[in-house]
């Protein structure tokens, strides 16, 4: 049945959604969680902020655009500096490399993620509201 | 009994309300994917009208179509007005309108298919 074909392929898109905003969740919370994680050796490289970007791929079975993670990237921008001699790993003249990571702009990606997560959760539960009219149809007949 | 179009029209509705819904279900699990364009169908009124009209049967030899049939949908880009810097132009409120609308009509198609069963019923009874 035709109709009920394609409800069942936007139910597979808002899955592809739920999953790959889950992963950028996932990230983001990496990012925030090792906001402070130095290098464990002096003068090492500290925690390098990673960064998610999405790409839109074609289900053959069903003819769908879903969405996928394309890759997990690092962000090159520089680190942070700080003078702080006692820290473990400061290098030789005291300065310590802190990660590249701005707690506020992880929280507006998480804001972001979390609205397209709830958009896509709505989608999916639409998705199988109709698939239930149509086979309530069945109902009292 | 042959000529009623009741259940085909109410169909149609619902096939093409599917079909809205798998787009809309790709414009919102693509709002954050850089360079994607948002899709839509046109109105239901519009695409029924180009499927409205068949060929006559003057000559028995005449061949006569095969079943009327709604177009495949018809995938237009909308105007990509609200396109962000990585070239997306999905607009999440939109697409929960759009939803809402769907829902609507859905409910409004299947309801009007139980009722013209019962009508049937009602005259077989």
């Amino acid at each position: 049945m035709a109709s009920n074909d394609s409800l069942n392929a936007s139910l597979r898109i808002a899955g592809s959604g739920l999953e790959t905003q889950s992963a950028r969740l996932r990230i983001i919370s990496e990012n925030i969680a090792n906001a402070q994680s130095t290098a464990s050796v002096p003068g090492g490289d500290p925690y390098t902020r990673q960064t998610v970007s999405f790409e839109d791929t074609l289900d053959r079975a069903s003819g769908a655009q879903l969405v996928r993670v394309k890759d997990i990237g690092r962000d090159s921008s520089p680190y942070r500096v700080e003078q702080d001699p006692g820290n473990p790993a400061a290098d030789d003249k005291g300065f310590v490399k802190l990660p590249n990571v701005d707690v506020l702009v992880e929280l507006a990606d998480l804001r972001e993620a979390n609205r397209s997560y709830e958009a896509n959760l709505q989608v999916a539960k639409q998705s199988s509201d109709l698939m239930n009219q149509t086979v309530g149809l069945l109902k009292d007949v | 009994m042959a000529d009623v179009y009741l259940f085909k029209l109410a169909s149609q509705r619902t096939g093409y309300l599917s079909a809205r819904q798998t787009l809309i279900a790709e414009n919102v699990a693509n709002a954050n994917t850089p360079g994607y364009k948002a899709v839509d169908l046109k109105p239901f009124s519009a695409a029924l009208q180009e499927t409205a009209f068949s060929m006559a049967v003057t000559n028995p030899a005449h061949l006569t179509p095969a079943a009327q049939e709604l177009d495949p949908p018809q995938v237009r880009e909308d105007d990509a007005a609200n396109a962000t810097v990585s070239g997306n132009s999905v607009d999440i409120e939109g697409e929960m309108v759009k939803l809402g609308e769907v829902n609507r009509d859905f409910t409004e198609a299947t309801n009007l298919k139980k009722i013209f069963h019962q009508m049937f019923m009602q005259a077989l009874k």
